[in-house]
């Protein structure tokens, strides 16, 4: 049970700032290969720039691929840290306390990945920042912000600021943590980043009233944000993408995608960091039950997709349609995909025996992913395929080994990113568990004593 | 802080609630007779109104005249019909403040035969599925009767199931509370016997889950029904995939708003201020924030897709139900269901007070019932739904005498429904009650009390 | 907001009519517009990547099978279209609608993101995949009038704006048929009519009236300054 109390602080604190103090073998291999990869995708987008994008697989019409796909994949795993931190801190679900700085993490260096995609896929990126910075540098000319492309990154940072934001202050007492056991200019540092925190009780209460108001302001922007990125597609005139349901599909998605990419990140990180003691049963039982209703909620909205795809009976979004579900290899795709993000994973959730294994969670989880970077393609690719009814150009879309190497290297980034931070900061958040640990209760009812939490009102 | 929340304690035991809940139960005042008198009589009026329509039958010419009953059918249903999606939806969430009205909630679903008493008619006046658009596809056999009424019926069912199953231990004390009479034997075999032990208890549990999910799963599926064929099937060139999850999320608003007023009206006018207290109306309110930013999103997902593609037949209807003949409708609408309650809501105050989310919820209702019309009013007063674009636009349809009527006659029967069986079914649930009393305690923490809540499994 | 009424263009507006019936399917329209705007050499292999940049392309379908097979030509470039769906979706205001009715695009602030290639429902738009070459020897032939583009930007037809500026330099006025794109220009039959619609004197307002007239994708509301002229049918 979750409200087993049996850690002492003294225990918590070594065991959660093990890795910040020592840094094991395992780290130093696993950071080198995953830096390794970025630097080869570093190399690979340096080759694309010099010599064109003619190296991907794009072509009339077929102009966004594996690199928007990337990009709304990873948009799609940030929306994991506000679900799991704000809405469950909002609603004070226990179960959340391991998970919440992983996920707020995962997220900002998701956020950090996916506004990179938008970048290397265009054209000229050496000249995009300069266009699309809201200032006008040149003749006087702001960027055009009747474009979603430009309400995109607009989004994106806000929800990225938002983000760090809340894992800086929610970090605040771990890092005075690490500062009262430190010396030298790592005191230092870690000194100024603590913002002199003390723990004195008008402390403690700014702490709560900002990581309240946080999670509150940033729940709208969570909402918007994937709503925003679905606009790109939502407000084009290419035939199934122009459906008014795009918003809320994609964000339910990227809330499915996330949470289940949350999973896979907890059970790995027990495997890694022995967090046994921290990442029980109950908590990937609780996000699995979670993760059901939110599957079953993209499956209503997905329908909705389908059903409506074919109302009007339009020849062009039946031509789309035909292709994804009944032509090789897109077909194929599709059923990898329904398989993989829902027909396998939720049944199986249902039993209590896969939610409480963590093989199972980390195997489901993992497919959910699988399928959702498919549904992502299957959305982007066969649409443009097929736009118009020019059979004249109507051809095949195959990714090239360049972007490839460039979606590979965005996961060992993200990766990357997250064990470089694990080595400076704790990955579960100590403040949390040792409160968690404060409002454990026993409430005997009968002759039954039943574990109860103090609830804060 | 806890200070001021007034609790239920010092704990009354299963006893004291049972008999203070059943003592209101047992008494049938004059003040009921009155007013089920006048609501009778309206109920009266409104058959006269629907007889008045009759008159003009139900051809093409003449389908403009059912408008006003669909709104009002789609207006119960989104409101009086839904209440037992809230119970249902907290009961799994295992929310304590639930407790007090899930009875209240689950007596509503009763309306469910208003609902198909309205039902029929509407149906009768669609216009044949030839020629135009619809849900149903090819394979028109029975369609929409048959299965619409399967839908709808599937739904008042469970609803009924549920309020049954749940009400058994209740109706067991009320038959042991009351003095024999008709209603007294007819609450004892409505009791089915129960006695209430262990095995009997588990079955029950299990019954409400299944019931519950049950419900939870059909409630957004006649939504897509009602939406599909009482407005989207008769709009032509109007293809909106996100209009199903709209009016789920609208109907969700509509509810909580409708609970938050049948509770204040039971606090009022029933002596239950114990049970209806501020912890019910200051939790509500959250949600119903949430759903009232959730109004304006699912819209505005509609609206810029259409808005900003430009295409001819998505811009007509874009003009006729937003812009041009039911403006007024839209902007009374957005004003209540979203910009008032965003503007009050916000305010902590507000929030946690009794008279705040009642009034907010108020204007909800009066915005949703406005809500209906522009959806459904509209749709009906198409002349040919087969047309490739909507054009000309039917101008606005104001409602005439027999439409009033209809209107008052509806509203007034499910209340009365509502009335009579808060009179064979105890209007709070006494057991649910009596449990959470079992599992929450206040206890000294520090130098405060804090509530201490144990969740059973 | 949703405006189906023409804009009231002041000096010109220009439009385009392609009578089908003409058409012979000869590419000269396609040939000329490379020559006259700097359009980079495709190969086979780049026909076969599917990156050909054709800013004017002949469409060509059969129809019915041997021996009743027909061929349907249909020459396809920019529309111009008054209601433009890929003007709003740059974010850097590349393309924009001019107050002659021509849909513009400014090569030197096109970054490449291809959102308006996306929302072209005539595929008009072409995007620069590779750096375009020319041989040494063929360089001279480039027109000096016309930007050479780079890789990384769109680009389409543009009813070669350049003789449009040079022709009507100064507000002069420009009489019918004094000059045309190289398209028109180069069709030997004539079945390409270029002009200014606000004149109705002109050839162009002339067969935009014909009753064969039709415009591509019409139901899609984009408001085309091209029309074309219906084969008509010898066996109908």
């Amino acid at each position: 049970m979750y409200y087993r109390r049996t850690l002492t602080d003294a225990q918590i604190n070594k065991e959660l700032l093990d890795v910040v103090f020592r840094t094991p073998t395992w780290w130093v291999i696993l950071v080198s290969a995953l830096g390794l990869m970025v630097a080869i995708g570093a190399g690979a987008f340096g080759f694309m720039m010099n010599k064109g994008l003619g190296v991907t697989g794009l072509h009339q019409p077929v102009f966004w691929g594996f690199f928007i796909t990337n990009f709304i994949f990873w948009v799609g795993i940030s929306h994991a840290g506000v679900m799991i931190s704000a809405i469950l801190r909002l609603s004070q679900a226990e179960w959340r306390r391991p998970m919440v700085r992983a996920a707020e993490t995962m997220t900002v260096f998701a956020l950090m990945t996916s506004l990179l995609q938008p970048l290397i896929h265009a054209g000229r990126p050496w000249r995009i920042f300069y266009w699309v910075f809201p200032y006008d540098w040149a003749r006087g000319i702001w960027p055009d912000v009747r474009s979603p492309l430009v309400w995109d990154p607009t989004a994106i940072i806000t929800y990225l600021t938002s983000s760090i934001l809340f894992v800086y202050t929610a970090l605040i007492p771990d890092l005075a943590i690490i500062r009262d056991r430190s010396t030298g200019w790592k005191r230092t540092v870690y000194g100024i980043l603590a913002l002199g925190w003390h723990g004195n009780p008008r402390q403690w209460k700014l702490q709560g009233i900002a990581g309240i108001l946080l999670s509150a302001l940033i729940l709208p922007v969570f909402v918007s944000v994937h709503s925003i990125v679905s606009w790109d597609f939502g407000v084009s005139l290419v035939p199934s993408w122009h459906v008014t349901v795009f918003a809320p599909y994609f964000v339910i998605g990227a809330v499915h995608s996330g949470v289940s990419a949350v999973v896979t990140l907890m059970i790995v990180m027990r495997k890694l960091y022995k967090l046994e003691n921290y990442i029980w049963e109950e908590h990937i039982d609780a996000v699995a039950r979670l993760l059901i209703v939110v599957a079953t909620a993209w499956l209503f909205f997905f329908w909705l997709d389908i059903v409506f795809a074919f109302w009007l009976k339009e020849e062009q979004e039946l031509t789309v349609w035909n292709l994804r579900l009944f032509e090789a290899p897109w077909s194929w795709f599709f059923l990898v995909f329904i398989t993989a993000s829902y027909i396998i994973p939720v049944p199986l959730w249902l039993f209590r025996r896969v939610r409480r294994s963590f093989t199972w969670m980390l195997w489901t989880s993992l497919l959910v992913n699988v399928g959702m970077f498919l549904e992502r393609l299957i959305i982007i690719v066969p649409a443009l395929m097929r736009k118009g009814p020019w059979t004249f150009n109507y051809d095949t879309y195959a990714p090239s080994i360049v972007e490839i190497t460039l979606v590979v290297a965005s996961i060992a980034l993200v990766c990357f990113l997250l064990l470089v931070f694990s080595k400076f900061f704790p990955l579960i958040p100590i403040w949390e568990i040792k409160e968690g640990q404060r409002l454990i209760e026993e409430v005997k009812v009968g002759n039954r004593v039943v574990p109860a939490l103090v609830k804060e009102d | 802080m806890h200070n001021e929340v007034p609790e239920i304690g010092p704990y009354p035991t299963h006893r004291e609630v049972a008999q203070d809940v059943l003592g209101k139960f047992q008494v049938i005042s004059s003040r009921y007779w009155i007013t089920m008198a006048v609501l009778g009589f309206l109920v009266l009026l409104g058959i006269v109104g629907f007889v008045i329509r009759l008159n003009d039958g139900f051809d093409n010419a003449s389908r403009a005249n059912w408008g006003y009953l669909v709104a009002t059918l789609a207006f119960i249903v989104t409101t009086f019909t839904a209440m037992p999606v809230i119970s249902a939806g907290l009961r799994l969430t295992k929310a304590n403040w639930r407790r007090s009205f899930t009875r209240m909630n689950e007596n509503m679903a009763l309306t469910g035969i208003v609902v198909m008493a309205l039902l029929i008619p509407a149906i009768i006046a669609l216009p044949p599925l030839e020629g135009r658009m619809s849900i149903w596809f090819e394979w028109p056999q029975g369609a929409p009767m048959l299965w619409d009424i399967m839908g709808y019926g599937t739904l008042v069912l469970i609803g009924l199931v549920m309020l049954w199953t749940c009400a058994v231990p209740d109706l067991a004390a009320a038959s042991e509370y009351l003095p024999a009479s008709p209603r007294q034997r007819f609450i004892k075999w409505l009791s089915l016997g129960w006695i209430g032990g262990t095995r009997q208890w588990k079955i029950m549990y299990q019954a409400t889950l299944l019931m519950g999910v049950m419900y939870l799963l059909t409630y957004p599926l006649v939504q897509t029904l009602m939406i599909s064929d009482f407005n989207h099937g008769l709009l032509p060139g109007y293809k909106d995939a996100i209009i199903p999850a709209t009016v789920v999320v609208n109907g969700l608003q509509g509810a909580v708003a409708m609970t938050l007023v049948v509770m204040y009206c039971m606090r009022r006018f029933a002596g239950y201020e114990r049970y209806f207290g501020i912890d019910q109306f200051w939790a509500l309110s959250k949600p119903l924030l949430a759903f009232s930013l959730l109004w304006f999103y699912f819209f505005w997902a509609s609206f810029i897709t259409f808005w900003y593609g430009r295409q001819p037949g998505e811009s007509e209807i874009l003009r006729f139900l937003v812009l041009e003949e039911y403006r007024v409708h839209f902007l009374i609408s957005l004003f209540l269901n979203f910009i008032a309650p965003l503007i009050a809501l916000v305010w902590s105050p507000v929030r946690k007070s009794i008279w705040g989310p009642t009034i907010v919820s108020v204007g909800i209702l009066i915005g949703a019932f406005v809500n209906q019309v522009r959806l459904f009013v509209s749709a009906f007063s198409v002349v040919d739904p087969g047309q490739h674009v909507l054009d000309p636009r039917p101008a606005t349809q104001w409602p005439a005498a027999p439409d009033v009527m209809i209107i008052a006659g509806s509203l007034a029967a499910c209340i009365m429904v509502f009335m009579a069986i808060s009179k064979i079914i105890p209007v709070v649930s006494i057991w649910e009650v009596a449990e959470g009393l079992r599992l929450v305690k206040v206890r000294r923490y520090l130098n405060r009390h804090v509530r201490v809540i144990s969740k059973s499994h | 907001m949703v405006s189906t009424k023409t804009k009231k263009r002041p000096d010109h507006k220009w439009g385009m009519v392609i009578d089908l019936d003409r058409c012979t399917a000869c590419q000269a329209c396609v040939i000329a517009c490379q020559s006259e705007n700097n359009i980079p050499i495709n190969q086979e292999s780049t026909f076969l990547e599917g990156r050909a940049i054709e800013w004017i392309r002949i469409e060509r379908y059969w129809e019915g099978t041997y021996p009743n097979v027909k061929a349907r030509f249909l020459p396809m470039l920019c529309q111009h279209c008054d209601n433009a769906p890929c003007e709003s979706v740059c974010p850097v205001y590349a393309t924009y609608h001019n107050n002659e009715g021509l849909n513009v695009q400014v090569y030197n602030r096109c970054v490449g993101t291809r959102f308006c290639g996306n929302n072209c429902p005539y595929h008009a738009r072409l995007f620069n995949y590779w750096e375009p070459v020319w041989p040494e020897e063929l360089k001279n032939q480039l027109n000096p009038d016309v930007t050479v583009r780079s890789r990384g930007i769109m680009e389409k037809c543009t009813m070669c704006i350049q003789r449009i500026r040079r022709a009507t330099r100064g507000g002069k006025e420009v009489a019918d048929q004094s000059f045309n794109p190289a398209c028109v220009q180069a069709c030997p039959t004539d079945a390409m009519v270029f002009g200014d619609l606000n004149n109705s004197q002109t050839q162009v307002s002339k067969k935009w009236e014909d009753e064969r007239g039709y415009r591509v994708l019409e139901v899609l509301g984009t408001n085309p300054s091209v029309k074309y002229l219906k084969q008509v049918e010898v066996d109908a």
